[in-house]
């Protein structure tokens, strides 16, 4: 890219098409921010592409209806407990053996193999295990509890902390721990004490991202919950079912859905490429 | 304790916990693929007399013990073993036949697409923009919405009777090739933005001087994309591909909540149709077998990229 460049021409016509480009993609969000205004009568009326004060007068009713509905609540709470758990539990588990296939040398499996292990678990796809999951709760008589949608999540993550976090540890300088080793500091302290702090940035980096993963998940959700740990996905589509096409609420719930993940996206933007490609580009 | 000791703890939590939770149930999976499981509830019913306090049987008027029917319910689930049935029954399923061939078109179609509309979006990006900052950041808003929010709020954009898009007067939802079309649409709009992120980032870690000097060879953009920019990415392409090609024939969310699979089974993806065999209609063989044929084409395809894969975690 060229600088200290008068702006041409050429430039101008492809900021256009980049902007009407981002207008684009920005407008299902920018709808659905629109329509949880309305009133149900305006739902179907306004005209051109909705804006508020504009095209209709717009209400705060709709969220206030839902955000103080009992079920949308639980469901909050529950998405809320089940991701932080699960995100927990995969950074307790992942860590280690993220920093173990970073720091030391395996010679029965070669660390490369290892890795493509656990990133193999990433792939899989998650219609083969939903039904031995589902026998297996109900079995163990766990089928709609927290506990269930929490170990199945930390599963479906573990494949990220342990990919991306070892690509993290990798690029950290051994140096340091070797010198705190050498003053005594045993394996698991150079680990916790020297390493980790190093890498926390990208460890809460990815914490994030796999906390919007885990609140994302349906499938499972579906399948495990049925009242008590029902999550905000299940939650909003339970709610078409029982209450037809309400397109008001509808909006109210994908936003209330929708802006967690989205804001971690927007906090953890710098590590977004690394998170989704498992850490092969580097962002 | 030694190095060696060190070694193991640090990864055997994650092993053990990938063997309970991962590779037990896809064992267990496989099992069931081989069985059909049927669950009835067995109902018994047998006449107990009834008793008064002190434990003496009480007597109709007639003189005969009085009784009460008590009813017993058991949940019992038979397992037969059905050989390769389950997996012969895949092909010969009409249904399941139509499943794969939406969740094909789909995968192909909303990969390409991707691919192709974020790397074009990604060359624009990496111009000299006003506000590029924003702009991207808008862009990246799709990738971690939601999808099955993201699946109703496309169900409100393509309503036919006042949506936003009912002017065009198609019928995106209501007709089976359209309603697959917007399925896809709604795909490309979630993950147009993954791969023009990738792209993007790669784009600009291309060394500038290979560029410079390819300029004072050619003044054709063009030439340079084809010749220089391109094989350079090949590499992050192919990674972009392999993710979305593995995330994209998962499909399930997205036609949950946008179609329901409709109209009629148009929009029934494979995992779809598994879900429901399986979970909605608790034909467990049935749907374990399927789900296995899924995993099979998923490692064949892992497979095709898996000596690329290793190089790129070495």
């Amino acid at each position: 890219m060229e600088k200290h460049r008068q702006f041409t021409m050429k430039d101008t016509i492809y900021s256009v098409v980049a902007i009407f480009a981002a207008l684009v993609f920005f407008f299902p969000i920018y709808w659905a921010a629109s329509t949880s205004l309305r009133n149900p009568i305006d739902t179907f009326t306004v005209s051109g592409v909705g804006v508020p004060f504009l095209d209709f007068e717009p209400t705060l009713n709709n969220w206030a209806n839902q955000l103080s509905t009992p079920e949308t609540q639980q469901a909050l709470i529950n998405s809320t407990i089940i991701s932080t758990a699960a995100t927990l539990l995969a950074l307790l588990v992942g860590l280690p053996a993220a920093y173990a296939l970073a720091r030391y040398r395996y010679q029965r499996i070669k660390n490369k193999d290892l890795t493509v292990w656990f990133l193999s678990q990433r792939v899989l796809p998650p219609i083969a295990t939903v039904v031995p999951f589902f026998l297996v709760m109900r079995t163990l008589g766990l089928l709609d509890t927290h506990l269930a949608l929490i170990l199945i999540n930390a599963t479906f993550i573990l494949p990220f902390v342990v990919v991306i976090l070892r690509q993290t540890f990798v690029e950290l300088p051994y140096e340091l721990e070797e010198a705190a080793m050498v003053d005594g500091a045993t394996f698991f302290q150079a680990f916790r004490k020297v390493a980790l702090p190093l890498a926390l940035p990208s460890v809460v980096a990815t914490g994030l991202i796999i906390f919007a993963f885990a609140w994302n998940e349906f499938l499972f959700a579906i399948t495990i919950s049925s009242q008590r740990a029902i999550t905000i996905p299940v939650h909003m589509a339970g709610a078409v079912d029982t209450r037809g096409v309400q397109f008001w609420f509808m909006a109210v719930r994908a936003l209330i859905a929708m802006v967690p993940p989205v804001v971690i996206a927007l906090l953890a933007q710098r590590y977004i490429v690394r998170g989704l490609t498992l850490g092969a580009v580097k962002g | 304790m030694t190095k060696n000791q060190a070694k193991l703890i640090f990864l055997l939590p994650a092993v053990i916990w990938v063997l309970v939770f991962t590779v037990f149930p896809l064992g267990y999976s496989l099992v069931i693929s081989f069985h059909n499981l049927e669950s009835k509830v067995e109902v018994t019913r047998t006449k107990v007399p009834v008793l008064d306090d002190d434990g003496n049987p009480v007597l109709t008027r007639s003189g005969n013990p009085r009784t009460r029917t008590v009813v017993e319910r058991e949940s019992v689930s038979t397992w037969t073993f059905m050989g390769g049935k389950n997996f012969s029954r895949i092909f010969n399923d009409n249904q399941a036949g139509t499943s794969a061939r939406v969740t094909v078109i789909f995968v192909l179609a909303a990969v390409s697409i991707q691919l192709v509309l974020g790397m074009g979006l990604a060359v624009l990006f990496n111009r000299r923009l006003p506000a590029r900052g924003l702009l991207r950041s808008v862009m990246i808003l799709p990738i971690f919405a939601t999808p099955i929010a993201v699946g109703y709020l496309f169900f409100t954009i393509f309503f036919e009777n006042g949506g936003p898009l009912s002017w065009t007067g198609i019928p995106w939802l209501s007709q089976a090739n359209w309603a697959l079309f917007s399925v896809i649409l709604v795909d490309v709009w979630q993950w147009t933005p993954f791969a023009f992120l990738v792209f993007l980032a790669a784009l600009q870690g291309i060394d500038e001087e290979q560029l410079d000097a390819a300029r004072l060879e050619t003044s054709s953009e063009r030439k340079i994309f084809w010749y220089i920019v391109l094989p350079a990415l090949q590499p992050v392409i192919i990674i972009v591909l392999l993710l979305r090609l593995a995330e994209a024939i998962k499909l399930f969310d997205i036609p949950f909540a946008l179609t329901g699979g409709g109209p009629g089974i148009a929009t029934q993806s494979y995992t779809f149709f598994a879900f429901r065999t399986g979970l909605r209609f608790f034909d467990v063989g049935y749907a374990s077998a399927m789900s296995y044929v899924l995993l099979i084409v998923v490692m064949i395809i892992v497979t095709l990229f898996f000596t690329r894969l290793r190089r790129s975690y070495a």
